[in-house]
């Protein structure tokens, strides 16, 4: 296939966290909000004056800062982040919304306030408590939260306007690029691919890391571009899968994956579009934070939701997708010593293999991939295995 | 008459196979690995193709199958197959009775559970560390001053075993300096190492889902202290193949040269 006309700008602006769409927003004097997990809601990120930048640490070598502040057991991501801004990588953050979700990146967060990491003159950091249960008391809870330490520090030290009608306008944006965006996924459904995994793997990140604006004309343009897109005449994938797990900000991986001949056709992990980038609905009768807190609390699926029925609401999410992208088997995937994923890598990869039918792959992996020979052994021979299936059934 | 190649070009060693046909073995070739991995998978074709009378040249054989870490960098291979396909296969072909292999090669340890028809049907392996694989026993057969095969034979006349706690290649090379200055019995050290990297292969098959009717390949697999620390930790007799363990993964790919040629 001919290469997609914004792809080579994408993957160069991917390779820094302080990305040239976010030191133009930061020119016309937006506020740029560090943020390191799904659990915020994004719009409340991107209120009218501010915009969201989910944290990264791409080109990462060496993480011997990180691992002397975190030790070596902590998870490489929360590690990679701290060595990353230990650099000065973050330094133009006006401030960081953590929720208190994961003690590894919230130990990684501290770090940076108490190393003084960020120095923007105004510059804060805030942990807030998001709910581990799915019902009508966390909810209140979650919107507390939201309220006291994202909405209120926003507006008390940048003057960030809050109302009912600025979060409008915020889920408006928010819906505008995640429109675009699944539109393009959706060709992913297709039998014959004119969007591979990496390409839409690049796109969507550039959703999380980039002031969301910027990125409309490129996504409408990559629209058209897919629609009318010629697709390979030989397809060079030998099968069909959905990638399931922890954070992936590096679409290498995905890169990686496909080179092995797994076409990534659902993006069901960190970072990805499953969920977050679907539409975030709103009625005119209930204060909006309310709805968006609600429509988070019942979508997200990161496996510290811990009540059964979103335990099992995973399980059928990464099955609904899979079958409607008609995907041969699931790849769960985790970063080592992520503690929810941990869990929810060895149950759901044994649910998903016996209880579904599903050909698994499971795998435990460092932050930086690279170009490991190993994983893209274990990639192929799932492969493999999945082929010589499909030709028994056959 | 056709004949069918398998070449896998491992990290440490490049072995190469041909079969003819009928699947009969007509060429075996285990080389040194190059850094370059075309070169290896190159010398070691033309080595092997040399011993067929009726072939002259690579581009002669039917169908050629790469595999191993360099599989994709084969000369002329018409495709590639991992090596954990490669390496089920290639038991199967050798002992259909078989349903588990231990491949223990360069730089990974493999646990590979086999179907019924010489597919996988699970398989765990090792990440980038080195621990439990072929350089984690060059690195302590430098250490004693020994040959492999002298190393592998010495734990065999160990009394006891002294554990190795460290999994990692270059901490495990420095306690056992440290035992070896402690005059500590070097025979029960090198059991101690052979005991560490069986425990390592003993997880690997267990992730895989391999129970019983187990084997060995790779280079380490004609590790005799290596093969009865196995035999202890998974309480069972490891089944010893009739054909050099070190080609297998080669032969698989042989094997499947022939069913698509």
């Amino acid at each position: 296939m001919k290469d997609l006309k914004h792809i080579y700008y994408l993957e160069n602006l991917l390779q820094d966290s302080c990305n040239d769409l976010v030191k133009k927003a930061r020119q016309k004097g937006k506020i740029a909000v560090g943020s390191v997990c799904s659990l915020i809601p994004e719009p409340l990120l991107n209120l009218p004056g501010c915009f969201s930048v989910r944290l990264r640490a791409p080109r990462t070598g060496s993480i011997e800062m990180g691992t002397y502040y975190m030790t070596s057991i902590m998870c490489e991501l929360s590690r990679a982040f701290l060595e990353r801004a230990i650099e000065g990588g973050y330094g133009y953050l006006d401030c960081i919304i953590a929720p208190d979700a994961c003690a590894q990146m919230n130990r990684c967060v501290e770090n940076i306030e108490h190393l003084n990491l960020c120095s923007n003159e105004k510059f804060f950091i805030t942990y807030s408590d998001v709910p581990m249960k799915s019902d009508d008391t966390a909810l209140r809870h979650y919107v507390r939260q939201m309220k006291k330490y994202v909405l209120e520090p926003l507006e008390h030290v940048y003057n960030i306007d809050v109302s009912d009608h600025a979060l409008r306008t915020a889920v408006e944006n928010h819906n505008q690029v995640s429109a675009l965006l699944m539109k393009i996924g959706e060709f992913r459904a297709e039998e014959n691919v004119k969007i591979t995994g990496y390409e839409f793997a690049v796109l969507c990140l550039a959703t999380y890391c980039c002031p969301k604006e910027e990125l409309i004309s490129i996504l409408e343009e990559t629209l058209e571009e897919v629609k009318n897109r010629e697709p390979d005449l030989k397809n060079p994938y030998r099968a069909r899968v959905v990638m399931v797990g922890s954070e992936i900000d590096d679409p290498d991986l995905i890169k990686l994956t496909e080179e092995a001949g797994a076409l990534v056709v659902a993006d069901r992990y960190c970072f990805g579009s499953f969920p977050g980038r679907e539409q975030i609905a709103i009625n005119e009768s209930e204060d909006v934070l309310t709805q968006i807190c609600r429509h988070y609390m019942i979508t997200e699926q990161c496996p510290r939701y811990m009540n059964t029925e979103k335990i099992y609401q995973r399980h059928d999410y990464v099955d609904k997708l899979a079958k409607k992208f008609r995907a041969d088997g699931i790849i769960y995937e985790q970063i080592k010593f992520c503690d929810y994923w941990g869990y929810e890598r060895a149950f759901a990869g044994k649910i998903m293999r016996e209880k579904f039918g599903y050909p698994v792959l499971s795998v435990d992996r460092p932050y930086v991939v690279g170009n490991s020979g190993q994983l893209r052994t274990r990639v192929q021979a799932f492969v493999e295995s999945i082929e010589i299936k499909k030709i028994r059934n056959h | 008459m056709k004949y069918f190649g398998g070449c896998d070009a491992g990290s440490t060693y490049t072995k190469c196979v041909i079969i003819d046909e009928n699947g009969k073995i007509a060429a075996a070739v285990t080389n040194r690995s190059r850094i370059n991995p075309v070169l290896s998978a190159q010398d070691a074709l033309s080595e092997a193709v040399l011993k067929v009378n009726d072939l002259q040249k690579a581009e002669d054989l039917t169908y050629l199958i790469g595999t191993g870490y360099g599989r994709n960098k084969v000369p002329f291979a018409d495709e590639n197959i991992s090596e954990i396909s490669c390496h089920a296969m290639g038991v199967h072909v050798v002992n259909p009775d078989i349903n588990a292999v231990i491949d223990i090669g360069g730089q990974d340890v493999k646990g590979i559970a086999i179907d019924s028809d010489g597919t996988v049907l699970n398989f765990a392996m090792n990440d980038k560390c080195a621990a439990g694989t072929g350089r984690f026993f060059e690195t302590m057969a430098n250490a004693f001053e020994m040959s492999l095969e002298e190393f592998s034979k010495l734990s065999l006349k160990a009394k006891n075993i002294i554990p190795i706690t460290a999994q990692c290649t270059v901490f495990a090379e420095s306690e056992v300096i440290s035992l070896v200055g402690e005059g500590k019995p070097m025979e029960e050290i090198a059991a101690g190492i052979e005991m560490s990297v069986a425990k390592r292969c003993f997880v690997m098959a267990k992730k895989a889902g391999a129970v019983d009717r187990v084997t060995l390949t790779g280079g380490c697999a004609k590790n005799d202290g290596l093969k009865e620390a196995i035999e202890k930790v998974l309480k069972l007799k490891v089944i010893d193949l009739d054909i050099d363990p070190q080609i297998i993964g080669a032969l698989g790919a042989a094997e499947f040269a022939r069913m698509k040629g």
